[in-house]
């Protein structure tokens, strides 16, 4: 397999800047692979549709052409939502990888209908493996019982090739979260694509935690006058993982509004490109763009790199970004070791407080703690 | 009832755009051989190794492919180039013997004034040549070397050898490549340990034969100790075809020494600006950037500081005006190498009348940067709906013991802060005027006087109604 360019950003730079894609080397592909079965499907007030074909334009962005074209041509799962009425209650897919179901290549497209609210989340995790080689931990993820050389060997390579495509019409208000807790020697490929129309509302949390390679393009298009989207994820890396995000708005409405908040933490060798981009496009009177990003360095070989773009072209606009980077404060590492915590519980407590904020917008529980008791397996 | 825009005025031209007949000694005919380095060679009777090193990077530039990211240089054709052009002067050290046509251009531009009031030493350049350079007794005495770059390759091979292209090297780019083969004047400063400059030095470049390019080359080498303030102007007047710059600056900071390099760049907007500036700083020292960029129909422009040195520091201060047909890629970029090292960014643009600004940078703090702090900010002013206005920066961070904040900001002027302006009794003009110039201020307060005052001309508002 020749290097694999993925993620291009929408305007290039130097190529020695090391940011216009991600370059994979020795990717392997899966080409024959079963239908995938082991997902649960909770969803309400909406018609959901296995069978019903799914949009096949070409996304606008996208990760690049081959695993585009894997998705949209030959998935293993397909899922069409229709979303009609209001419904607060809480939506989930969830989809499990074990040794049965290693390659998920999943399509799916939500068409929130007009007025229509919804709040869904969707999970891709794994079982009958582990994410720490001892028997005895308390990952939850851990089958216990299990000798450890058992669950060495059941440390599977999964495969995630996905799009996620959302279509929100006038006046809808959706909550979707997308959650990532795959191993750390998976491959994890996603685009998400959003089209927002007048008035609609869409409040989008990624956390992304799983993944030799995680790598995430999310685009919205904010075409609709006052439509607005809120973007919260958070990333997590450990050892030799490298996480590429390629997230973009474009607003094109007037009054539309998009923010982008993004934490995260990297820990041993792992590496993470941010690249966020606020596409103000001509006509957007009135509109309105916020981007944070702030990374936790956590060890002395993590590297972060970051590209937060604002691209103009409308004067009556408002964008605002900013990054920063470093070490966790000492100040309140030492007053959290000071009230009797080692370094790692300390470390652990500032990483999920810092991470709080944006995992106090999942309403679920039970994922949210999920969520957390991830934080600390994978901090350990 | 629509509201009248208020109007930003470009600079006045009148005075950059004086043309002169393109009455030259030598003109190098068109395009970009072997041949034409050769010649150019024989004309500026280089050493052996210059011209090999020539020739060389010739073979560098024609391998190297164009940018694949910016703004479009297909317009940019070298067989329509003429990359040397000797004017009708010797290097004179008196302004009288200056040949007439040449001398008064300068006088226009206000250099030889400058020399007089407020300046250590002025070089000027005319086309491909430098026709003259000056400095004061006293520096001459301290060992300040202060001459144009044919004389340095003369008169210091051993310091030029050691020093030339090694900072930029010619195959960072193609269009140092370029430089490489066919560069022409520009400066070389030597000051020696410990010795401060107090007063500015000063080079002034003016390509005025059409369809031609410049390729100055600065050297600066600032020993340890020492201190400078070195100042660069250029401009042209506005011809038809394409005119390209594509000039290398070479800094060298010495441990505990300083430089401050400031620049105001104002090409005629049929001027491809892809200029190339680089200083490597050391121990404790400083390196601090001021750029004021307002001409050029294309510029790609990108400063950089290696921080090589414990505890060396540097600064960019930087404005980018672009107005009708104008896009500015401008920026900078800093490597920090070396522990306790910091830098401090401090960009913004204006842009309006369907220009592009483009702020693009890199920072990348090394694994072995340990306890490094850089604060990035940026800021850009779009006047109207026709204009674009770009920020793409680059933050790369390869140790955890950083501080590092980039943040930025794009839009319109406030309606709070004029509205604020005005509940203070200030009318609607005066507020927008101010809050303009208020924008520009942390810049021009870094640029000397007389550039600050060309500055606050240039953004000389003709207040008719709302910006917004």
């Amino acid at each position: 397999m020749p290097d694999l360019k993925l993620n291009e950003t929408p305007v290039r730079t130097a190529r020695n800047f090391n940011c216009n894609n991600i370059v994979l080397k020795d990717l392997k592909i899966p080409e024959n692979y079963k239908a995938f079965n082991n997902i649960e499907i909770d969803i309400d007030n909406s018609k959901i549709d296995l069978e019903e074909e799914i949009s096949s334009s070409k996304l606008t962005y996208g990760l690049g052409d081959l695993l585009e074209e894997q998705a949209m041509k030959s998935p293993n799962k397909k899922i069409k939502l229709n979303i009609k009425g209001k419904s607060n209650k809480e939506s989930i897919i969830s989809f499990n990888f074990n040794e049965e179901n290693k390659n998920l290549i999943d399509n799916i497209e939500i068409i929130a209908e007009e007025n229509s609210k919804a709040n869904i989340f969707i999970k891709y995790s794994f079982s009958n493996s582990t994410a720490c080689k001892n028997a005895n931990c308390e990952n939850i993820m851990c089958e216990k019982g299990k000798n450890s050389e058992k669950l060495n060997n059941s440390y599977e390579n999964y495969y995630h090739n996905g799009i996620i495509r959302l279509f929100a019409k006038a006046n809808s208000s959706i909550k979707l979260t997308v959650v990532n807790l795959l191993n750390e020697v998976s491959q994890n490929f996603l685009s998400i694509e959003n089209n927002l129309q007048e008035n609609a509302n869409l409040d989008f949390c990624i956390v992304d935690f799983g993944g030799k390679n995680s790598i995430t393009n999310y685009y919205t298009n904010l075409e609709g006058e006052a439509s607005k989207n809120n973007l919260n994820a958070i990333y997590l890396g450990k050892d030799e993982q490298v996480f590429d995000l390629n997230y973009i708005g474009a607003l094109r409405g007037k009054k539309s509004v998009m923010n982008i908040e993004v934490q995260g933490a990297l820990n041993g060798k792992s590496k993470k490109n941010f690249k966020g981009t606020l596409d103000f496009k001509r006509g957007a009177k009135k509109a309105k763009g916020d981007e944070n990003e702030f990374c936790m360095l956590l060890s002395d070989t993590a590297k972060s790199l970051a590209l937060p773009m604002l691209l103009c072209e409308e004067e009556d606009v408002e964008g605002n970004h900013s990054t920063a980077a470093g070490k966790l404060g000492g100040k309140e590492l030492f007053y959290i070791m000071s009230r009797g915590f080692n370094k790692k519980e300390a470390m652990k407590l500032i990483v999920r407080a810092k991470f709080n904020k944006i995992l106090d917008t999942i309403s679920k529980e039970d994922l949210k703690n999920e969520i957390l008791k991830e934080i600390d397996n994978r901090l350990n | 009832m629509e509201k009248n825009k208020t109007q930003v005025e470009e600079i006045n031209r009148n005075i950059y755009d004086i043309k002169n007949k393109d009455d030259y000694d030598f003109k190098i005919k068109k395009g970009l051989t072997k041949e034409i380095i050769n010649e150019i060679s024989d004309q500026k009777k280089d050493p052996d190794w210059m011209r090999e090193f020539r020739l060389k990077a010739l073979e560098v530039y024609n391998k190297l492919e164009l940018p694949t990211w910016g703004p479009d240089l297909s317009e940019l054709n070298m067989n329509e180039i003429a990359t040397y052009v000797r004017p009708k002067s010797k290097l004179n050290t008196s302004w009288e013997d200056v040949p007439e046509d040449i001398k008064n251009t300068f006088d226009k531009l206000g250099i030889p004034e400058a020399e007089k009031t407020s300046l250590a030493g002025v070089g000027a350049q005319y086309d491909s040549e430098v026709v003259y350079h000056s400095m004061k007794e006293d520096l001459i005495k301290q060992g300040v070397i202060y001459t144009d770059m044919e004389t340095a390759v003369r008169e210091y091979p051993e310091l030029v050898k050691e020093h030339f292209m090694k900072c930029v090297p010619v195959y960072d780019h193609k269009f140092v490549a370029l430089h490489g083969a066919v560069w022409s004047g520009g400066s070389f400063v030597y000051v020696p340990k410990n010795v401060k400059v107090d007063i500015p030095l000063q080079s002034y470049f003016r390509l005025n034969s059409p369809e031609s390019g410049q390729f100055e080359h600065t050297l600066i080498i600032v020993e340890e100790g020492a201190s400078l303030h070195f100042i660069e102007g250029c401009s042209a007047p506005k011809y038809n075809k394409v005119n390209l710059h594509a000039g290398c600056v070479e800094l060298y900071v010495k441990d505990n020494a300083y430089l401050r390099y400031s620049t105001i760049e104002n090409w005629s907007k049929n001027m491809l600006n892809l200029n190339t500036k680089k200083a490597i700083v050391g121990k404790n020292a400083k390196m601090d950037w001021v750029s004021g960029s307002f001409g050029s129909k294309i510029s790609m422009l990108y400063p950089m500081s290696i921080l090589n040195g414990e505890g060396s520091k540097t600064e960019f201060t930087g404005i980018s005006f672009a107005g009708k047909g104008q896009n500015l890629d401008n920026g900078f970029k800093v490597i920090h190498n070396a522990k306790n090292t910091s830098s401090v960014i401090n960009a913004k643009s204006i842009s309006k009348n369907g220009g592009t600004c483009t702020y693009r940078s890199l920072v990348r703090i090394n694994e072995n940067a340990k306890n490094s702090k850089c604060s990035v900010s940026c800021e850009s002013l779009m006047l109207d709906d026709i204009s674009k206005s770009d920020t793409i920066p680059v933050n790369d961070i390869r140790t955890d013991e950083v501080e590092f904040s980039h943040e930025a900001k794009i839009g319109k002027i406030s309606d709070k802060a004029i509205f604020y302006l005005m509940s203070r009794g200030l009318s609607e003009e005066d507020a927008k005027a101010m809050i303009v110039r208020g924008f520009a201020y942390p810049i021009s307060k870094e640029l000397p006087l007389e550039y600050a005052v060309e500055m606050n001309n240039l953004i000389n508002l003709e207040l008719e109604g709302a910006i917004g």
